[in-house]
């Protein structure tokens, strides 16, 4: 029922948005392939195009995004470990105070991650002086500060999935002989599952993609790859990081097309992945 | 029955509750501190630092640089997503799948790569400095980096994935019936987003811009790169405190101040979710 008129318009707008949401990630990957010799300015279109770059990534840059890559896996699985029976207890308990519980599951959220940041460094060094257990530039250090961001979205998308969820199926597992664990695992957990999956993709990402809350977690030698790429933008700027960086989007369009196989796009925006945030 | 789950909560939220309270905790006490320079503090309960906070121009400046990019990077990022979280609701295309997929992976990428992309675009020597200066439009290279500018642009860069899942949520709230209903009695086209999705929408645009507001307040990574040293927010400030100057509590009493500024306007988000019924359902 829209006429042409306003179709041509949010053509339009759209048009631009989109170009304005996707030109830098083109241009990163397009100048990438540029094959001249490096000077200053970076060329793109690039000219006489070539992978000499992808060859010269330093080992440093390897290390760092698997870095990345192991604290972004274990994170969302400890944050699926908290998340999951926390959704549960919240949405099926009735008690008073729900409202306040709810907020510090999510408070994590409402926090700068700067602020975050600088506090998990203040708390280990506190714990360092009365302990002599030193967690920043660790990996166990690292893992509970970006748990502690991962958190709200696992939480925010299984709570939206529960709240809609249909308690007669449960009901009929118990009335066809299913136990409670049983039933937990046959049906809820099946159920959820989309929430779970969607959650844990933005729980992974945001801990995949997360520099201020790392940068205070870091130490030299141990850096994770959006780190790494921001000391390298601030400081010394090398070609070879355009290559990398267009590796991470080909690894990211990967992650999506794995999302399309197998939850659907649609269910991010179903199982409310923005209103998480 | 009840009880059951009630015990799946506990464990789950003495852990966050440790986590959230413990962190805050230390570094809200540690601001209260004078900073002697070098990570080394006084002994005494003082206001010292946030004395200095709110006498010092410079903070001052800093609070308000602040707030100004903030407000109209969210202005900006809601005009820009609107019609993608608009078209995304309403047609139910192949072009709308597309345009998800582009925002997906637009959410995913890390925003360094972007700001990368960004600094790549709009440098002197970048290709739409080249580009205008080939067209004539422009008689000299104009650079964004290291200004409000470029800074307001690397926020909508940060906040407009999320922001069009958010419009998306407030466009889905008006069904398409009320429209044609409109449509029937003879509204056009125009006057129905007039008098029907508008006014529907606006509730959610609030609270959903508050939010925004909220990220954007709290962004270091996007500001610290494209205001390259030369335009500071809070967040930046907070970071270069530490790392360049070592003044731990200077630091804390910073990031308290942004604290609080953020979470008083999530109240106020709260309360505007509790006036209005649309705004109500992005939560939900």
């Amino acid at each position: 029922m829209q006429s042409r008129i306003e179709k041509f318009i949010l053509f339009l707008w759209c048009g631009f948005s989109f170009v304005f949401l996707l030109s830098p990630m083109v241009v990163v990957m397009g100048a990438s392939l540029h094959g001249g010799e490096f000077s200053a300015a970076i060329k793109f279109p690039p000219t006489d195009p070539s992978f000499q770059w992808y060859t010269k990534i330093p080992w440093q840059q390897f290390e760092a995004f698997g870095l990345s890559f192991l604290v972004a896996t274990v994170a969302t699985f400890l944050a699926a470990l908290i998340a999951i029976p926390a959704a549960l207890g919240l949405v099926r308990s009735n008690f008073k105070l729900k409202f306040l519980v709810s907020s510090v599951f999510r408070a994590p959220l409402q926090i700068p991650a700067i602020v975050s940041g600088i506090a998990f460094l203040q708390l280990y060094y506190l714990l360092f002086d009365n302990s002599n257990i030193m967690l920043a530039g660790t990996i166990p250090g690292m893992l509970i500060g970006h748990m502690f961001i991962a958190t709200p979205f696992m939480f925010g998308t299984i709570v939206a999935v529960l709240q809609r969820f249909d308690r007669r199926l449960e009901e009929a597992s118990y009335s066809l002989g299913a136990g409670k664990w049983r039933t937990l695992r046959r049906v809820t957990l099946p159920a959820i599952m989309p929430g779970i999956y969607s959650g844990g993709l933005y729980a992974f990402m945001v801990s995949f993609s997360d520099v201020p809350m790392s940068i205070f977690l870091t130490a030299p030698g141990f850096v994770t790859y959006p780190v790494e790429l921001f000391y390298a933008l601030e400081n010394d700027f090398d070609p070879s990081i355009l290559a990398s960086s267009s590796l991470v989007i080909v690894f990211c369009l990967i992650m999506l097309l794995v999302v399309q196989k197998v939850v659907g796009l649609e269910t991010l925006l179903r199982s409310g992945g923005g209103s998480a945030r | 029955m009840e009880n059951r789950w009630f015990a799946y909560l506990i464990p789950p939220f003495l852990i966050t509750l440790v986590l959230v309270a413990g962190s805050q905790y230390v570094f809200i006490e540690n601001s209260f501190y004078e900073d002697l320079g070098l990570g080394r503090t006084g002994n005494e309960f003082t206001l010292v630092n946030y004395f200095n906070f709110f006498t010092d121009p410079f903070y001052m400046q800093t609070f308000w640089v602040t707030i100004k990019v903030s407000a109209l990077a969210t202005f900006f990022t809601l005009f820009l997503g609107f019609p993608i979280a608009y078209v995304i609701a309403r047609m139910k295309s192949r072009i709308a799948m597309l345009l998800l997929a582009g925002i997906v992976v637009s959410t995913f990428v890390t925003i360094v790569i972007k700001v990368f992309g960004l600094i790549i675009i709009f440098s002197a020597n970048g290709i739409l400095n080249t580009t205008l200066l080939e067209l004539g439009l422009i008689d000299r290279a104009y650079s964004i980096i290291g200004t409000q500018e470029g800074v307001v642009v690397g926020l909508m860069h940060f906040t407009i994935g999320f922001s069009v899942l958010l419009l998306y949520s407030v466009v889905i709230t008006v069904p398409p019936s009320l429209e044609y209903a409109a449509q029937i009695h003879g509204a056009s086209r125009w006057r129905v987003y007039q008098r029907v999705i508008i006014p529907l929408c606006v509730p959610g645009f609030v609270v959903g811009g508050l939010m925004i507001f909220n990220m954007c307040m709290g962004a270091f990574t996007s500001a610290a790169l494209l205001g390259g040293g030369r335009v500071l927010t809070l967040p930046v400030l907070i970071q270069r405190t530490v790392m360049m100057e070592v003044r731990y509590s200077t630091a804390a009493s910073i990031a308290f101040v942004l604290l609080i500024s953020v979470i008083l306007i999530n109240l106020i988000s709260l309360m505007a979710i509790r006036r209005f019924r649309s705004a109500r359902l992005v939560i939900a």
